[in-house]
């Protein structure tokens, strides 16, 4: 992108609309549990996030039509997921001393009590 | 201390003396380099956020009680205030890309006023939850406590995870009052704005970084406390 031309109403346009689509999508993170995917909240937030995400990186950010940093970007994203869920997730499943741990021992995971209450 | 780019200056044996090219002006350079940075940032919030998914997967139904209990408005308001600081901050830079240094200026204020917001707000939530009892090593989050394990887990990653966001705003705004400094003293100008656009960029991450904290601690618990996950 070259930043010395630059086209000022085009441009404050787009960020606008980007806006629109990332108030909308805030609504719908709020009405979703409501509304959609309700035995899934999880995995539907997180969809929302990823594409709000996907709009703020390509737009705000200024990737849309950088190859090389977005190359950079996802090579980086391939090493993180390599790292961080395959090799630690695999050794996190082979964890030999998961009964004992204080944080995966079942001690720890059978303790109930009360919900803090809203505030 | 002056800052003043002083180029080096080599000589041949003739005594003949050439510039050496300077980066100053390297603007793919100086971008290339922050995001560098920003990945550095990435990889830290990922791994606390793959820490999280792990607490997560370990105890489900106590990370959703515990989503439920926070305090969705206030942290719907501070998601909204960031969005349209991260709006004004682009339009500050777009402004001086396009030679209105004075409207750039007053975007950024709008920025720093945005930023202060969310503090303000962050700490009214923080100070509600510490009344509750619910904080780092205090009342309800003491080991000795009858709080489950898995909503500590998950309360502790909450204060972490939101504090070292609410630290990055605080640089941030720190940053800002230094970019304001440097347009005001000509060193950040319409035709060399990199240092600008790198603040923006960082604006941003800390933007981005919020749009998956907010619904991570307090949408996951929306749909129930039964359900939803």
């Amino acid at each position: 992108m070259d930043t010395n031309i630059v086209d000022y109403k085009k441009e404050r346009l787009v960020y606008y609309k980007v806006l629109v689509g990332l108030l909308l999508l805030t609504a719908v993170t709020f009405i979703q549990p409501h509304l959609f995917m309700e035995e899934s909240t999880f995995m539907a937030q997180m969809l929302i996030a990823l594409i709000k995400a996907w709009l703020i990186i390509m737009y705000y950010m200024h990737l849309k039509g950088d190859t090389l940093i977005g190359t950079m970007g996802i090579f980086s994203l391939i090493i993180v997921a390599t790292f961080f869920i395959i090799v630690i997730g695999f050794d996190v499943a082979n964890f030999q001393f998961g009964d004992e741990s204080y944080i995966t021992g079942p001690t720890s995971a059978g303790v109930e009590s009360a919900a803090p209450t809203h505030h | 201390m002056s800052h003043e780019y002083v180029p080096e200056i080599a000589v041949d044996r003739e005594g003949n003396e050439y510039k050496v090219q300077g980066w100053q002006d390297d603007f793919y350079g100086g971008k290339l380099g922050f995001w560098l940075f920003m990945f550095t940032e990435v990889l830290m919030f990922g791994a606390m956020f793959m820490a999280l998914a792990y607490y997560n997967h370990l105890h489900p139904q106590e990370f959703i009680e515990a989503s439920a209990s926070l305090n969705r408005l206030l942290g719907g308001i501070n998601t909204v205030i960031l969005l349209v600081s991260a709006l004004t901050m682009g339009l500050s830079l777009l402004k001086m890309r396009a030679g209105d240094v004075k409207g750039s200026k007053l975007m950024i204020w709008a920025t720093i006023v945005l930023a202060l917001a969310f503090l303000g707000i962050k700490a009214v939530e923080w100070t509600a939850e510490y009344n509750h009892g619910i904080f780092l090593m205090h009342g309800e989050m003491l080991p000795e406590s009858g709080m489950s394990f898995g909503k500590k887990l998950f309360f502790g990653m909450y204060f972490t995870m939101t504090g070292i966001h609410g630290f990055h705003i605080i640089i941030g705004i720190g940053i800002m009052l230094w970019l304001l400094k440097r347009i005001n003293a000509g060193k950040v100008r319409p035709d060399h704005h990199i240092l600008h656009w790198n603040i923006a960029l960082y604006w941003d991450i800390v933007h981005l970084i919020w749009v998956f904290v907010f619904p991570y601690y307090y949408m996951i618990g929306a749909g129930g406390a039964t359900g939803g996950h």
